[in-house]
């Protein structure tokens, strides 16, 4: 495979196969990238029905001594998330067509937004924390398990943050195209992934 | 007017669930007829999105969970 010959970090830009490259490996790269959605997809799903399994097997739910969590809160900042996963999507689609600051303007705006999700994140988990006293080794499986998960998904947001500040920095400095841009449909399939993740996370913890 | 903290946060929740809920059932529409992996992919992920967005608003009218009561 001509790949195997190029050196390793060739700048492949203005090399005349460069299109054909970009064709070629985009469809490989674009499989890796789903299979690591779905590996990530499995992660989540084990810790899901383990929460589950151990909330139907205990008596009641919460446990005697924990009261419900603030679902008004929760329900601004799941807004919070899910707005930024509508700017993602109009980031990448302006970016397809060209409009360049509409891309950016969205895509600040998915930043922005996906840092006050975790600002609300770290609000709550201070209030729980101090105020309620809910501990990740302290309270049991219900502490245990919310902690676990929705640090989990906090630290998948934590990471999609960073990864739209390296999009959105590579973007400014002419590695994307109009053409080449899988960096930025990875990006917004992660993004949506863990949107999507939240929907199950804010419906299992807060609502049921 | 004085509003209290929680019905602010409901507030917002339901204003920002119909906006988030609108604008990614308007994606989905707009997108519907893309081909390609990535963008089958895209589609589920908005439709989702759109369930998600008007969960949100639904617990933030207080029709779903247990609205109000304090952590």
């Amino acid at each position: 495979m001509a790949v195997a010959f190029l050196p390793q970090g060739a700048d492949l830009t203005d090399h005349p196969g460069a299109d054909q490259l970009y064709i070629e490996t985009r469809a490989l790269r674009l499989q890796g990238f789903l299979l690591f959605l779905i590996s990530d997809c499995v992660l989540f799903s084990s810790f899901i029905f383990a929460y589950l399994y151990m909330r139907n097997s205990g008596q009641g739910w919460p446990p005697p001594g924990i009261q419900h969590l603030d679902v008004a809160f929760a329900s601004l900042n799941s807004v919070v998330l899910f707005g930024s996963g509508a700017t993602m999507h109009y980031a990448l689609e302006n970016w397809k067509h060209g409009h360049f600051n509409r891309y950016a303007a969205f895509m600040l705006a998915t930043i922005v937004l996906g840092a006050g999700f975790l600002s609300g994140q770290a609000y709550e988990y201070n209030h729980l924390i101090f105020d309620e006293k809910v501990t990740w080794a302290g309270s049991g499986i219900f502490g245990a398990s919310f902690f676990t998960l929705t640090g989990m998904h906090g630290f998948h947001v934590s990471v999609g943050v960073l990864y739209l500040i390296i999009l959105f920095l590579q973007s400014i400095h002419g590695i994307y195209t109009k053409d080449k841009f899988f960096g930025l449909t990875a990006g917004t399939l992660y993004w949506h992934f863990v949107d999507v993740i939240w929907v199950v996370l804010f419906s299992i913890f807060y609502l049921i | 007017m004085h509003i209290d903290l929680p019905t602010l946060e409901r507030t917002i929740a339901v204003i920002g669930g119909i906006i988030v809920a609108v604008v990614s059932a308007k994606a989905l529409k707009d997108d519907w007829a893309t081909p390609g992996i990535e963008n089958h992919v895209f589609k589920i992920m908005l439709g989702l999105l759109f369930v998600g967005a008007i969960i949100a608003m639904l617990a933030g009218i207080g029709v779903l969970g247990n609205f109000g009561k304090a952590a």
